[in-house]
């Protein structure tokens, strides 16, 4: 499956990387970066979760 | 309890907080029957967006949706949870059904407490509430704002960037008791700025009858516009739990895994849990996140799940500029600048708090909330 990020939606807020830090990051300049957009296995579990708790909707997993 | 003992487990709340605790249950290996009880025909969706994107939005409509639902949970949205029936374990229904649990969890948030009961009065709660908002700003309606807190304000920024002529009516000026006065005090600028007619009063009433609706100020100054609106807090939707013993001043009170007794939890708007502060209510986004986990983890582990560790995440967005904020709120005071200066520009800030705790702000500034919540371990 593939994480997908709608960029001009993002804010920043980054509750995404606290759900999963192992797939994404925001960096210095508060620009989310996925770290692993390819995802299988128990990391869909925790995309999904990263997903679920972005309040703009910027993130799916599909 | 046990997960041996766990086989039904019963949500009542299809919001944020009854949607992660119902995914939660699943990561943490609940494989029974799971119920999801959503008095909304919706499926879930983000309510901070109402207030914010959604009056503002193009035409996509979409920046309150949220990932379908992965939990595989029988879902009965439309149907209002009328009884909880803690001895016998069972939710009754509006459909005149009832489900029987070994597990339930408490989720059906609150509502928008209103000033009078006229229809007139519009609020802004749900999601049918900003879609009929947004259609009634279509046509440039002057509009009044009762409310000077955040949601007040994020709705009257929204009537005016849509066109409207807005006045807002606050007790005290807006945002002060909510944000501080120093932050209030960027927010206020940038309103004033933008067109925002601010009126400062005691207590206002909404008064008048259908079809002609007032707010009479404390002075008896009577104001009129043709969306009256007000955002003046919210009541927790408790109700259907009368008789249970769980309510205790308007809250279900829980502890610090989210459980009001063994196999009831409760999560979201209408739980006060413990904080530094006492326990309280928590009415925030990140707060329901928090709390839908960790009571997740409670009914499925019991006394080995962890207590939450929880720290406030607020956001807001209104007249141009965007606050991030990890830590309590109000910030007394005024802030050491992390980075940037005073001013209108963009600044990380610090506030030192009374109680020895941190605020650290984001002020159009774009962070990582990680980096924000490492500043706030760090004294300002």
């Amino acid at each position: 499956m593939k994480i997908v990020l709608d960029r001009p939606r993002c804010e920043g807020h980054g509750l995404c990387e606290e759900a999963a830090p192992q797939l994404m990051h925001l960096d210095d300049d508060g620009e989310l970066v996925l770290d692993l957009e390819e995802i299988d296995g128990g990391d869909v579990a925790l995309a999904k979760a990263a997903a679920r708790v972005c309040p703009v909707a910027a993130l799916r997993v599909q | 309890m046990s997960t041996v003992a766990l086989k039904r487990v019963v949500v009542v709340g299809n919001g944020i907080a009854g949607l992660t605790a119902a995914d939660t249950l699943r990561e943490e290996g609940f494989d029974g029957e799971l119920t999801i009880v959503g008095d909304e025909i919706h499926p879930a969706y983000s309510r901070p967006a109402l207030s914010k994107a959604l009056l503002l939005d193009g035409d996509t409509l979409s920046s309150h949706t949220l990932p379908p639902a992965s939990h595989g949970a029988r879902e009965l949205l439309g149907v209002r949870a009328t009884g909880l029936d803690p001895d016998r374990r069972l939710v009754t229904l509006d459909d005149g059904t009832s489900l029987p649990y070994d597990g339930v969890v408490l989720a059906t948030g609150s509502r928008a407490r209103r000033l009078s009961g006229l229809p007139d009065e519009v609020t802004l709660r749900g999601l049918d509430d900003a879609l009929a908002l947004r259609r009634r700003l279509a046509g440039r309606p002057s509009v009044l704002v009762v409310g000077g807190g955040p949601l007040g304000m994020e709705i009257a920024s929204g009537c005016l960037a849509a066109g409207c002529p807005v006045t807002l009516v606050s007790q005290g000026e807006p945002l002060t008791a909510q944000l501080g006065p120093h932050l209030a005090g960027v927010f206020t600028t940038a309103a004033r700025e933008r067109g925002l007619t601010v009126v400062r009063t005691g207590p206002a009433r909404v008064a008048g009858r259908a079809g002609d609706v007032h707010v009479a100020l404390d002075d008896g100054t009577v104001l009129r516009a043709e969306v009256l609106l007000t955002a003046v807090g919210d009541i927790p939707n408790t109700e259907w739990l009368a008789g249970t013993g769980l309510v205790v001043n308007g809250a279900v009170p829980v502890d610090t895994r989210g459980l009001a007794r063994p196999g009831v939890a409760a999560v979201g708007d209408l739980a006060a849990f413990p904080t530094p502060r006492g326990r309280r209510r928590v009415p925030l986004w990140s707060s329901a996140i928090d709390q839908g986990k960790s009571a997740a983890r409670a009914l499925v582990h019991g006394d080995d799940a962890p207590p939450m560790s929880f720290q406030p995440y607020f956001w807001t967005e209104q007249f141009g500029r965007t606050l991030k904020a990890v830590g309590p709120l109000p910030a007394a005071g005024e802030p050491v600048y992390v980075d940037g200066e005073p001013g209108s520009g963009p600044a990380l800030m610090a506030w030192q708090q009374e109680d020895g705790s941190t605020t650290a702000v984001a002020l159009d500034y774009r962070i990582p909330v990680p980096r924000l919540r490492r500043m706030t371990r760090t004294p300002a």
